[in-house]
């Protein structure tokens, strides 16, 4: 049976829980395209999602780029997405960190080195998507103590944190030799921590929201074809 | 890939070591390298002030990387064991790999999520007579994140990196910086080696130029 300690225990909980469901962690986002060319893909060809160089000072996290790729490909209208490894070692050394073209007008030079259009054929890839940005923490506060005794233990406080997710992906036409346009993500959100006896994390899911919202438009961006 | 096996605590080791065949056409030459003795067991240790040792084993990784890259970048390689003298091998080369510097940074040292490895390799190439013609200076770097492989794991990923780095540079730009290719039409038409040849250009060790744009401002 439950003693009137634990009963009061419960109460709190309860109490901030619910008041943590109503405030809730809050995500803002904005996505924008802007298109260079015109996009499409046939059956048959697909896509390798690649992360600017760190020679170049892109901090694009490796979760974040395997994220997107599945997220591109899950689901009835997924695209075919070449794991980034496979394409890397099959056309060594032309896509290291060091050696991978900045611009796309490297890109006839890439060509027609001995192999590289062959080996780019046989892989299917159609178009390289490179991601650029980061997830920072830019903002926080509050305070949250926590105290343990012989008789139990417990936290009390209130802390929050806002973080920014700030990715841009830049689609390459290997068909076609240009750049077709990049995709960008901005998603903001704030996660708090209230604790009452007991702390109730609520997360913003800042990083997981930039990399679907991406992944989505992204899909949209390659499969459409602009209306002339 | 290159096949690692990670130790307890805070010391990594790499075995097997291996890179991609390179999409490359190979240089028609007689090519031998002779490597040092730092190639079969090579072992670094970084001390961060205050906090844990960590240490990596190289083990012959060195000695396997060079071998299968040369491989792949000469028509004909083998390696040269002990002190035969080049005069009487028969090469247009021979290739003296050599390592200058081994680093590398933890995360509690940079106050990022990053390990990272930077290896400062020398490359001397003497010619058919055993005249030094070219004596080269690279810097490789690889990073990665902790998150993704975890400490040992991300400490040995960014070494990989930094060796794969310097194959890929050293299959860019080893013609241009030492003219290796010359020695083979200077064997066959007889003419004096090229001894006068420059050294490499130190620019050619910015990490942040990209080789593929080096060429398009060619």
């Amino acid at each position: 049976m439950m003693s009137d300690f634990g009963y009061s225990i419960a109460r709190r909980v309860t109490v901030v829980a619910i008041t943590a469901t109503l405030l809730g962690a809050c995500v803002t986002s904005r996505i924008e395209n802007i298109r260079e060319g015109d996009t499409g893909i046939l059956e048959g060809e697909g896509i390798v999602i690649m992360a600017k160089s760190y020679h170049l000072g892109n901090e694009t996290e490796a979760k974040f780029i395997s994220c997107v790729g599945d997220s591109i490909g899950r689901g009835r209208t997924g695209l075919r997405v070449v794991p980034h490894t496979e394409f890397v070692d099959a056309l060594f050394p032309w896509f290291e960190p060091r050696t991978a073209p900045a611009e796309t007008k490297g890109l006839p030079t890439l060509m027609s080195r001995p192999g590289v259009a062959e080996m780019i054929k046989e892989k299917g890839v159609r178009y390289v998507v490179w991601l650029d940005g980061d997830t920072d923490k830019v903002a926080g506060g509050g305070s949250l103590s926590c105290a343990a005794g012989p008789g139990g233990g417990g936290c009390f406080g209130f802390a929050w944190w806002q973080n920014d997710a700030n990715y841009e992906a830049s689609v390459w036409d290997l068909d076609g030799l240009e750049d077709a346009g990049t995709v960008s993500a901005d998603v903001s959100g704030t996660s708090f921590l209230p604790a009452i006896v007991v702390p109730i994390p609520l997360i913003a899911r800042t990083q997981t929201k930039a990399c679907n919202a991406l992944a989505d438009q992204l899909k949209l961006f390659i499969v459409a074809e602009e209306i002339a | 890939m290159l096949g690692m096996v990670g130790c307890a605590g805070s010391s990594v080791k790499l075995e097997n070591p291996s890179i991609p065949e390179p999409l490359i056409a190979q240089l028609p030459l007689k090519v031998g390298a002779r490597y040092p003795e730092v190639f079969d067991s090579f072992v670094h240790e970084e001390q961060v002030i205050g906090k844990e040792k960590w240490s990596i084993d190289l083990g012959r990784a060195n000695r396997i990387l060079f071998t299968q890259l040369f491989g792949s970048m000469f028509t004909e390689f083998s390696v040269i064991e002990g002190d035969a003298d080049v005069r009487d091998l028969g090469l247009d080369a021979l290739i003296e790999p050599s390592i200058d510097a081994f680093e590398f940074s933890v995360p509690s040292q940079s106050q990022t999520d990053d390990f990272a490895v930077w290896i400062r390799y020398r490359i001397k190439i003497l010619d058919a007579d055993g005249v030094q013609v070219a004596n080269w200076p690279i810097a490789a770097y690889g990073k990665s994140q902790t998150t993704t492989f975890g400490g040992d794991a991300a400490l040995q990923r960014a070494a990989v990196l930094a060796m794969r780095d310097a194959a890929a540079l050293i299959i860019l730009q080893m013609d241009k910086a030492t003219g290796i290719s010359k020695l083979g039409d200077a064997k066959n038409v007889n003419v004096e080696p090229q001894s006068d040849m420059p050294p490499a250009d130190p620019d050619q060790m910015n990490l942040l130029t990209t080789a593929a744009k080096e060429s398009n401002d060619e």
